[in-house]
C-alpha cells in the first residue's frame, strides 16, 4: 500500500486518463517488502520504467514486472545490511557508552541527529538515483560505495566496543578488584548465556540474561551489604 | 507520577509504537532515545539518559533483518524507564522490577505489532478492491487509517505497562523482589552488556578482532597518559 501511494502522484503526472492510471496503480498494488531508507531508490526505478510505458516504450511494462520483484529483495539485502546490522548498533554502541558516562540526555539527541542525517538522506536521495538509473538500477546496486560504507562502520563499531570495554576497566581499577571481578563475571555470564546451541538458538536472550544478571546482583548486594562498589 | 506525566508518556508510547516499524523510522522509538524523553518528562533528565543507555546495551543486538520477530524495544524501554524513575529519590532503583516489566512490554509490543500487520493485510485486500473500482485515494486513505490503528495500539500497549508495572513496584518496592541496585552497579552491568553484545554484532574475522584490541589497548594506553 505505502508503495503505492508513495508512486501514485508520479502516475497522476504520467497517466491523464484515470482508467490507464487506475490499472497501472493496481499493478504496484503488490507487497514490497524492502529496507525503509532504500525502498526510495526502488520507487524512482518504478517511476522510470512507468515513464517508459507512457512513452509506449517496447517491452517497459515487462521490464518492470520482471525486475521489481529482485531490485526490492537486492535493496533489503543491501540496506539491512548496512542500516540495521551496521549504522543502527554502531551510533547506539557509542551513543549508550557516552550516555553511560556523562549520563547527560545530550547523547541521545546526538544519536538521533547522527543516525538521521545519514539515513534520511539516503531516503531523501534515492528517488533521484532510482529514477536516474532506470533500468541500469544493477549499477546502483553493484555500487562498491554500500559494502565500504557497512565495513567501515562495522570496523569502527568493534574499534568502539574494545573502547568501551578498556575504558570500563580503567574506571573500575580504582575500586578495588571487585568491580573489575564484578564486570568480568557479568560478561562472561552474558558471553555464555549469549551462546548458540545449533538450531535451538541461544541459551538466553540477551534481554532475558540481562534480567537474570540484575536479580543475581540484587541478591549479591543484599547478601553482601555494601562489599561491592 | 502525576497524571499529566502519565498522559503524556501514554501519548509518547503511541508515537513510540509508530515509529518503530510503520512510520518514519526515525529512531526516536530506540531505548537511548525514549529513555532521554521519559527523563526529561519525569524530571529525572540524567536517570532517565541512564537508563536509556541500559536498554539500548541490552537491546542493541536486536536486529530487525529479514521475517525475523522481535521484541519492541521502544515501549519496552518507555515501561521499563518510567518504573525505575518512579521509585522514591534516595533509595536504590527497583532495577529487576523495571527490567522484567520492560521484558514483559517489549513481548506484548511484538504482538501488537502482529495485531496491525494483519490488520494491514485485511486493508490492502480491501483497497485493491476499492482501486479496481476506480477509487484512486483509497491508498492514502487506508494508510491513515493504518496509523491511527498504530497510535491507538501504542497509547493502549503504554497505558496497560504503565499501570501494571508502577501497581506492581508499589507492592515491591519495599521488598527485595523489587531487585533493587545501587545505579553504579546497573551502569557496570549494562556496560558488560553493550561489550557482549557489541562483540557478538561487529567481530567477525581476524580484521575487526584487531580493530577491537586497537579500541582497548589505545582508551587505556590514552587514560593511563592523561593519568
Amino acid at each position: 500500500m505505502g508503495f503505492a501511494w508513495a508512486i501514485a502522484p508520479g502516475l497522476d503526472r504520467l497517466y491523464p486518463d484515470p482508467s490507464v492510471r487506475n490499472e497501472r496503480l493496481l499493478a504496484h498494488l503488490e507487497t514490497f517488502n524492502s529496507n525503509p531508507y532504500l525502498a526510495t531508490i526502488g520507487i524512482g526505478f518504478a517511476l522510470r520504467l512507468e515513464q517508459e510505458v507512457a512513452r509506449g516504450s517496447a517491452g517497459a511494462d515487462q521490464r518492470l514486472s520482471r525486475l521489481i520483484k529482485p531490485v526490492r529483495s537486492s535493496l533489503g539485502a543491501l540496506g539491512d545490511d548496512l542500516f540495521w546490522a551496521a549504522w543502527r548498533p554502531m551510533l547506539g554502541l557509542i551513543g549508550a557508552a557516552a550516555a553511560l558516562v556523562t549520563g547527560s540526555p545530550i547523547a541521545a539527541l546526538c544519536y538521533w541527529l547522527a543516525y538521521n542525517t545519514f539515513a534520511q538522506s539516503v531516503r531523501w536521495r534515492g528517488v533521484r538515483a532510482g529514477f536516474a538509473s532506470g533500468a541500469g538500477i544493477a549499477r546502483v546496486l553493484q555500487d562498491p560505495f554500500w559494502n565500504r560504507v557497512s565495513g567501515i562502520t562495522k570496523t569502527v563499531g568493534a574499534f568502539a566496543c574494545g573502547a568501551v570495554a578498556g575504558g570500563a576497566l580503567w574506571a573500575l581499577r580504582g575500586g578495588g578488584t571487585e568491580g573489575i571481578s564484578v564486570f568480568l563475571i557479568v560478561t562472561a555470564f552474558l558471553w555464555l548465556a549469549g551462546w548458540r546451541r545449533g538450531s535451538r538458538g541461544r541459551w538466553l536472550s540477551p534481554s532475558v540474561a540481562f534480567l537474570v544478571v540484575v536479580i543475581l546482583l540484587s541478591v549479591v548486594v543484599r547478601v553482601s551489604a555494601g562489599v561491592l562498589p | 507520577m502525576s497524571l499529566d506525566q502519565a498522559a503524556l508518556l501514554a501519548v509518547f508510547g503511541g508515537v513510540v509504537f509508530l515509529d518503530q516499524w510503520p512510520l518514519l523510522q526515525s529512531m526516536l522509538s530506540r531505548p537511548l532515545v525514549v529513555g532521554a524523553v521519559v527523563g526529561l518528562v519525569l524530571g529525572r533528565p540524567t536517570d532517565g539518559a541512564l537508563w536509556g543507555a541500559v536498554f539500548e546495551a541490552i537491546y542493541l543486538g536486536v536486529l530487525p533483518i529479514g521475517v525475523a520477530r522481535y521484541p519492541d524495544a521502544g515501549l519496552a524501554t518507555l515501561a521499563g524507564s518510567a518504573v525505575a524513575l518512579s521509585a522514591p529519590a534516595g533509595v536504590p532503583p527497583p532495577a529487576g522490577w523495571a527490567v522484567a516489566v520492560a521484558l514483559v512490554t517489549g513481548a506484548v509490543g511484538d504482538h501488537a505489532g502482529l495485531v496491525l500487520r494483519r490488520w494491514n493485510g485485511h486493508l490492502a485486500v480491501r483497497v485493491r478492491e476499492r482501486v479496481t473500482a476506480g477509487d484512486l485515494s483509497a491508498p492514502g486513505r487506508a494508510i491513515a487509517v493504518s496509523l491511527l490503528r498504530g497510535v491507538g495500539l501504542g497509547v493502549v500497549v503504554s497505558v496497560a505497562a504503565l499501570t501494571v508495572g508502577l501497581g506492581g513496584l508499589a507492592l515491591v518496592v519495599s521488598t527485595p523482589w523489587s531487585g533493587p541496585l545501587p545505579m553504579t552497579i546497573v551502569v557496570l552491568a549494562a556496560a558488560a552488556a553493550l561489550v557482549v553484545n557489541g562483540t557478538r554484532l561487529f567481530v567477525d574475522g581476524r580484521w575487526r578482532l584487531t580493530a577491537w584490541g586497537a579500541g582497548l589497548v589505545l582508551v587505556v594506553a590514552a587514560f593511563g597518559l592523561v593519568g
